[in-house]
C-alpha cells in the first residue's frame, strides 16, 4: 500500500508544477508584449508622434495605461489585447511622423529649387 | 397529422440555424477595413515603396477574417480588425515617405544641376564684366593718351607762336613793360606836323596787324605823344591825329575796332628833355602796348 503510494504523490506534485508553469507561463509573456507596446510608445513619442500624429499617439498612450490596470488586475487577456493596439497606434503615429518630415524635407527643397530658379531667371535677364 | 408534420419542421429549423451558423459574423470596423485593404492595394505608391508592410497588413486583416469566420466574439473581431487598419494606415505613411525621400533625391539632383548651372551663371557674368573692364580702361587709356596728345600740341602750337611772337615784335623793337610790350612808331614813320603814315609806318602797322591776327586773344592800346613845341591844344589834337591815323591803319589791315583802345597825351609823358631837335623828335611818337594776354591794357 505504501509503495502504491508514492507515485501518486509524484503524479500529483508534477501535475502542481505544470499548472504553475502553465499559469506564470501566461503572465511572463504579457509583461514582456507590454513592455515592448511601452517601448514602441516611447520611440514613435521620440519621433515626433506627438506632433505629427497627436489622435493616434494619444489613442496609444491611453491603451498602454489600459494595458497596464490590466495587468495589475491580473487580466493578462485583457492586458495583451490592449497591449497589441497600442503598439498598432504608436507604430502607426511614428510612421506618420516620419512620412510627414520626409514630405517637410521635400518641400523644403522643392522650395530651394523655385528660388534658385527664380535667381538663375533674374540672373539671365 | 401533428406528429408526422414534427419531424421535418424540426428538420428545417435545424437546416436554418446550420445556415445561419455558417454566415460568418461582421464588423463596421472590418468593412471599413477591408475597404482600405482594396484602396492600398489600388495605390500603386503602395506596391513601389511598401510591399513588405502590405503583406503584414493582408496577414493582419487575414487574422481579423479568420477571427470572424470562426465566429469568434465581437470583441476579438474588432481588436483583429482595428490592428489590421492601423498596419493598412502604416502601410500608406511608408508609401508616403518613401515616396517623399524619392522626391528628395530626385530634387537635390535638380537643385545641384541648377546651383552648377548658376556658378556657371555667375562665372559668365564676372568674365563678361572683366572683358567690360578691360575695353573701358583700354578705351581710357587710349583717351588719356589722345589728350596727352593734345595737351603736347596744344603746347607745342602756344611755344611755336610765342616764340614767332618774339621773333615779330623784335622785329618791331619792342620793349617789354608791365602793362604789356611797347611798340614805337617814332616821329620819321609820320610827315612834321602830319597825322599819315609814311610808307615805313604803313610796314611797322602790317606787322603789328599780323601779330593780332596771329594773337587773336591780345588787344592794344594807342597812345600818341608830341614834343613840348606849339600850344598844349595843338599838340593834344595832333596826338590825338596820330593815334587816331594808327587805329585806322590798323582796322583797314583787318583788325576788329574793339580790339583797339585809343589814348592822346599831347605834350606830356615825354621820353627826352625838350632841350634839342633830336631829344624832341624823340618825344614825338606813338607808342603801341601789346597786352600780355586777354586782359586789355590800361592806360596811364
Amino acid at each position: 500500500m505504501m509503495k502504491h503510494s508514492k507515485p501518486w504523490a509524484l503524479t500529483l506534485c508534477c501535475l502542481a508544477a505544470l499548472l504553475t508553469v502553465g499559469c506564470s507561463s501566461l503572465k511572463t509573456p504579457v509583461t514582456a508584449e507590454v513592455a515592448v507596446s511601452k517601448a514602441t510608445v516611447a520611440n514613435a513619442a521620440s519621433a515626433g508622434g506627438a506632433e505629427y500624429a497627436p489622435v493616434e499617439m494619444r489613442a496609444a498612450r491611453e491603451k498602454l495605461a489600459l494595458a497596464n490596470k490590466a495587468m495589475a488586475t491580473k487580466d493578462y487577456k485583457q492586458a495583451r489585447s490592449l497591449a497589441a493596439l497600442a503598439q498598432a497606434d504608436a507604430k502607426l503615429a511614428q510612421s506618420k511622423a516620419n512620412s510627414a518630415k520626409a514630405q517637410t524635407a521635400a518641400d523644403a527643397l522643392q522650395d530651394d529649387i523655385r528660388i534658385l530658379r527664380e535667381e538663375l531667371e533674374r540672373n539671365n535677364n | 397529422m401533428k406528429k408526422y408534420l414534427l419531424t421535418p419542421t424540426l428538420l428545417a429549423v435545424a437546416a436554418l440555424i446550420s445556415a445561419c451558423g455558417s454566415v460568418p459574423k461582421n464588423t463596421s470596423l472590418l468593412d471599413q477595413t477591408r475597404s482600405d485593404y482594396v484602396q492600398a492595394q489600388n495605390n500603386p505608391d503602395v506596391a513601389k515603396y511598401a510591399p513588405l508592410e502590405m503583406q503584414q497588413a493582408g496577414t493582419a486583416l487575414a487574422q481579423a477574417n479568420a477571427a470572424a469566420d470562426d465566429r469568434t466574439s465581437l470583441e476579438k473581431i474588432d481588436s483583429l480588425a482595428y490592428i489590421a487598419k492601423q498596419k493598412i494606415a502604416l502601410t500608406q505613411e511608408v508609401a508616403k515617405k518613401k515616396s517623399a525621400e524619392a522626391e528628395i533625391a530626385s530634387s537635390a539632383k535638380e537643385r545641384d544641376q541648377m546651383r552648377l548651372d548658376q556658378r556657371t551663371n555667375e562665372a559668365n557674368i564676372a568674365n563678361l564684366n572683366a572683358e567690360k573692364a578691360r575695353v573701358s580702361a583700354a578705351v581710357a587709356q587710349s583717351e588719356a593718351a589722345l589728350a596727352q596728345r593734345q595737351t603736347q600740341e596744344a603746347l607745342a602750337r602756344t611755344a611755336q607762336l610765342e616764340a614767332q611772337l618774339a621773333v615779330q615784335l623784335a622785329d618791331m623793337a619792342a620793349k617789354k613793360t608791365e602793362r604789356g610790350m611797347v611798340i614805337t612808331l617814332g616821329d620819321v614813320l609820320f610827315g612834321t606836323d602830319q597825322a599819315h603814315l609814311s610808307a615805313d609806318g604803313v610796314r611797322t602797322a602790317q606787322k603789328l596787324a599780323t601779330v593780332l591776327q596771329q594773337n587773336p586773344q591780345r588787344s592794344v592800346l594807342i597812345e600818341g605823344f608830341t614834343d613840348s613845341t606849339g600850344s598844349d591844344a595843338y599838340n593834344m589834337a595832333l596826338s590825338q591825329r596820330r593815334a587816331t591815323t594808327v587805329r585806322g591803319a590798323l582796322t583797314d589791315l583787318g583788325v576788329a575796332a574793339d580790339r583797339i583802345d585809343m589814348q592822346a597825351y599831347g605834350e606830356t609823358h615825354p621820353v627826352a628833355a625838350n632841350d634839342s631837335a633830336s631829344n624832341r623828335q624823340l618825344n614825338r611818337r606813338v607808342e603801341i602796348v601789346l597786352s600780355n594776354g586777354s586782359d586789355r591794357v590800361i592806360a596811364r
